[in-house]
């Protein structure tokens, strides 16, 4: 903050360091303040007080751990005192707004020594040297939130930027009162002491900030409040689902199964848009906005109150809580994005599986593809319906050893690495790159779903047979290493099985070839492919944090490109959430937009990380992919190409 | 009204099956198991006509489901009951041996479940057309004989017809070979054998399972002694019949020698 500093000094040094105080308050004005005083905080606490009931008065949540303090300490600062999400989504508002809220905490003791003052009693003037400094440090952020607090108001209802939905008064009325509470406090510093003007001013500023205190619950601004207990009470992991418990718990079916964590993270919401500005679900005209899901139970805990019997997904499009219906669930993809985005802390994941896993495990939700991916999921254990004899074949086909324990990896497929086409040259590919290596593998003799589309689409009961088929399989062939090359095998087994047990450590492919970068480097023979732009699945960024690793890889292979959204903004490519199974889309095809942003970048090759985003991309690639289409090709088939043919002697089928 | 759906339990598609040393039967040791498809289907449509029943004012009806075979088919009936049947009756037959399923023609077994029906005098008897494993397609309309029932087969749709005496009478949609089919009134009380795809099967849920739980699970001892008037004599895989060959030599060659197969071996040409 050098430049604050700099700030601080010139105007310390202009201003003499003197807060102009009002001439001493009589009596009658004294009484006459405390009573105001007192209102204000009445009306604080009588408007504040059904936010308070409704946030406490909601279920327990029983998986809340506090424990490890240390994270949460570290998000608290980084998030919400350093406002480092706020600036890194959106810049230059993102910093205005770190302005207006960093010259807040300097104005806390302004504050105090305001209100003091009216009872005869200016703390800072009796601070001495500390006192001086502090009155022109707070004038320095005086003059900065006050530009900051311009330039948002000017953003707000100049710009309109279309993510922040309607002009509000409110928001108006707020940034009047922020920049009066600034201007007053500056004017009191070039004012005469005890002059009428200093009595002026000081009761203006008063009044502002008495004024501004009780609108603050009721509106967006409880923001200010909530969100930093919300970021610091955050559920640790990403899109982290509760256990179900007990007979009666289903999912979200009713206000009874809201929790306080989702009731505080409800009326934190900011309205800032971010969720639904990123989501892709609402950039191709699904019925789906994040915001609005948010805001939608926050509208039923003020219509309901606490614990409400009334049911949470309502049919009427125009209900009180319209965002909250059964075809918005389901049309989300469970990208993250939305969740990754929000400033603070609201985590739209559980609340939106969590309506889905209510309508799934009631019966009340009836799709016809739904429902055919369920029985094939309850009778063939796989997610695309076909018989296990299928993948026996393949696996004969390719001579892939039986896991027996002496391998050092057990090779998991996957669905779509048993049964697809395109997945089974995925890990066909990946299986010659682990024998050039020299690292011996076996895959399972049977295979079952690892349950993601039916944990995604909130089928406890499918997904926890699921979980504990392949727990027992994992364990009956004593493995203790796997590899895939699915990110949503990966994350259902890694996160969401620890609800069954433990399962074995488990890496994505793209770490197994980072890690063996060096030798593979050596191993590999020809030219590089040229440019690759890599495209991050969202189950393996968002959802594990894996960004480097893959592009490593792709590095080796070829020259690496970024798409203008990568890393933690990548788009989705529509098939997660178990979308890939539930048929055509209604409007523009997720998949599309997300392959012309790849194409935009005049990348040769298109890399994926995952079978599905490839099979999404396949398909658009043959609707916008135009005349002469980039190739497609998994990072596994990027090294495969470069290796020798000699490396690849295939490995011998046992057992 | 009351419903009563038979629900077999048989091999699961995948199931690795082995036969036993004796060559007359399949080992059960290892095999997974799960309800017969078209009984699927017909407890589909028990629990369809249940909510028609209540839509028409027909009042509440009642579906129970039956099955005849060891311990192990509670599972079935558990799932059955899970996606809405209101309880279940379990005709007890031992494990193996004497009274086993193994040991029980169609007749056998329709004698068995018939006389669990007996005991709870429903309008309707849903039965599936045929079991995945054995295909006889027997043990329903033999129950109708036994029972003294009209019945309808091949039914892939079921809806109540008439006016006045609405629920007297039920209208069935059969299925006919290529694609016909054939509406057939049927006066209650009746059997019919249900032919897979007439439905939509739905999903089991957590919410069905646990319920469940709570629901009644009758069991009744296999009363009638085993009477087999057939004999299995061999049981065995299919025969893997289809050979491959390749022709090789200059194309040719290859043609004259295809066109000489397909003359005088395949006699297509
Ligand atoms: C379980 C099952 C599976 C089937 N699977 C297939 C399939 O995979 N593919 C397919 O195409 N079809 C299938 N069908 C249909 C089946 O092949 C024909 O519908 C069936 O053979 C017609 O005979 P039915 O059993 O209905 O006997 P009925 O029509 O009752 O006839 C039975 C026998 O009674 C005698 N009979 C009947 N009427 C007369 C008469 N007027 N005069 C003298 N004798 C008479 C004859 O000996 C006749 O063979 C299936 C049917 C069933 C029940
Ligand atoms: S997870 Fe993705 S698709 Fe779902 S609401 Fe959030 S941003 Fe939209
Ligand atoms: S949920 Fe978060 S990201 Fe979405 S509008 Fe509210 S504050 Fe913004």
């Amino acid at each position: 903050m050098t430049a604050a500093g700099m700030l601080v000094g010139i105007v310390g040094l202009r201003l003499n360091l003197r807060l102009a105080e009002p001439a001493s308050l009589g009596l009658g004005a004294r009484v006459l303040l405390a009573a105001l005083m007192l209102g204000s905080a009445g009306l604080f606490a009588w408007r504040g007080a059904p936010i308070a009931r409704a946030i406490w008065g909601s279920k327990k949540d029983t998986d809340l751990r506090l424990r490890p303090l240390g994270r949460r300490g570290w998000r608290f600062f980084w998030e919400v005192l350093c406002q480092a999400k706020v600036i890194r989504q959106r810049r230059l508002p993102g910093l205005a707004h770190a302005l207006v809220y960093w010259g807040f905490l300097a104005f806390a003791l302004v504050t105090i020594n305001d209100l003091a003052e009216g009872f005869g009693c200016d703390l800072l003037a009796r601070a001495g040297a500390f006192g001086a400094f502090y009155v022109a440090f707070a004038g320095a952020w005086a003059l900065l939130v006050a530009f900051a607090i311009a330039g948002l108001f000017a953003r707000r209802f100049l710009a309109r930027p279309k993510w922040l939905g309607e002009v509000s008064l409110e928001s108006g009325v707020i940034a009047l009162l922020i920049f009066a509470l600034m201007a007053t406090y500056l004017a009191m510093l070039v004012v005469p002491q005890r002059s009428p003007a200093a009595a002026c001013l000081w009761w203006a500023h008063t009044l502002v900030l008495l004024a501004f205190l009780p609108i603050i619950p009721g509106t967006k601004h409880l923001h200010l409040l909530l969100s930093p207990l919300t970021v610091f009470l955050k559920r640790p992991e990403f899109s982290q689902l509760s256990k179900l418990e007990g007979d009666e718990e289903f999912g979200l079916v009713t206000g009874k199964d809201l929790t306080r964590i989702i009731a505080l993270q409800a009326y934190s919401c900011v309205e800032c848009g971010r969720c639904t500005e990123h989501c892709p679900a609402a950039a191709t005209g699904k019925v789906l906005n994040p915001k609005e899901v948010v805001l939608g139970v926050k509208a039923y805990l003020n219509s309901y109150g606490p614990g409400s019997d009334a049911p949470l997904l309502q049919d009427e499009p125009e209900g009180r809580q319209k965002a909250l219906s059964m075809p918005a669930a389901f049309a989300c993809t469970t990208c993250g994005s939305c969740e990754y985005q929000c400033p603070v802390g609201v985590q739209h994941l559980p609340v939106l599986i969590g309506l889905r896993r209510g309508a799934v495990n009631t019966g009340a939700w009836e799709d016809r593809y739904g429902t055919k991916l369920f029985l094939s999921l309850e009778r063939q254990g796989n997610s695309l319906g076909m018989g296990a004899a299928e993948r026996d074949k393949f696996i004969a086909k390719q001579r892939f050893p039986l896991f027996d324990g002496s391998q050092e990896y057990c090779l998991w497929l996957g669905c779509m690495g048993s049964y697809d086409p395109k997945g089974r040259e995925i890990v066909a590919d990946f299986a010659r790159v682990m024998q050039a290596l020299g690292t011996s593998f076996g895959v399972l003799k049977k295979e079952s779903c690892a349950g993601d589309p039916a944990r995604r689409l909130g089928n406890d009961l499918l997904f926890g047979e699921l979980a504990e088929q392949g727990l027992k399989s994992f364990a009956q062939a004593g493995v203790k290493k796997i590899v895939t090359v699915c990110p949503h095998c990966l994350r259902t087994i890694a996160s969401d099985w620890r609800e069954y047990g433990v399962a074995p450590e488990i890496e994505h492919h793209s770490e197994f070839m980072a890690r063996h970068a060096a030798l593979l480097e050596r191993l590999m023979v020809g030219e590089q492919g040229g440019s690759v732009v890599y495209h991050d699945p969202c189950y393996l960024g968002r959802y594990r944090e894996v960004y480097e690793p893959p592009r490593a890889v792709v590095a080796m292979a070829g020259e690496l490109v970024e798409a203008e959204r990568h890393r933690e903004r990548s788009f989705c490519c529509g098939a997660g959430g178990g979308l890939a199974f539930l048929g055509e889309e209604a409007g523009d095809r997720v998949s599309h937009g997300r392959t012309r942003e790849l194409m935009e970048t005049g990348a040769k090759t298109i890399g994926t990380a995952c079978p599905f985003c490839n099979s999404m991309f396949r398909d658009a690639l043959g609707e916008v992919g135009g005349a002469a289409p980039p190739q497609l090709l998994d990072i596994a088939q990027l090294v495969a190409r470069r290796l020798p043919a000699q490396a690849l002697d295939s490995g011998e089928l046992k057992g | 009204m009351k419903i009563v759906v038979a629900v077999k339990q048989v091999p699961e598609r995948e199931a690795v099956l082995r036969v036993t040393p004796d060559g007359r039967s399949i080992d059960e040791s290892d095999v997974a198991w799960t309800m017969n498809e078209p009984d699927a289907y017909a407890l589909e449509e028990a629990l369809q006509l249940k909510q028609r029943a209540a839509e028409a004012g027909l009042g509440e009806a009642e579906v129970v489901v039956l099955s005849a075979g060891p311990e192990r088919v509670q599972s079935t009936l558990r799932e059955a009951l899970a996606k809405g049947a209101d309880r279940a009756l379990h005709v007890v037959t031992p494990e193996s041996g004497e009274g086993s399923l193994a040991e029980r023609g169609s007749l056998d077994v329709a004698r068995l479940l018939a006389e669990a029906v007996k005991g709870e005098q429903p309008e309707l008897v849903l039965t599936g057309l045929q079991s995945d494993d054995l295909g006889a397609g027997q043990t329903g309309v033999v129950m109708a004989e036994l029972l003294g029932l009209p019945h309808a087969t091949l039914v892939l749709q079921v809806e109540f017809a008439g006016q006045g005496g609405v629920g007297r009478r039920i209208k069935v949609r059969r299925e006919l070979e290529d694609g016909w089919t054939q509406f057939v009134e049927v006066p209650l009380p009746a059997l019919l054998t249900i032919q897979s795809g007439g439905n939509r099967l739905r999903y089991a849920t957590l919410m069905g399972i646990k319920r469940a739980r709570q629901k009644e699970m009758r069991e009744l001892s296999a009363a009638t002694p085993t009477q087999r008037v057939d004999e299995v004599v061999k049981v065995s895989p299919p025969l893997r019949l289809k050979q491959t060959e390749m022709l090789t030599g200059a194309a040719e060659e290859i043609a004259a020698k295809l066109v000489e197969r397909l003359r005088f071996e395949v006699k297509v040409l």
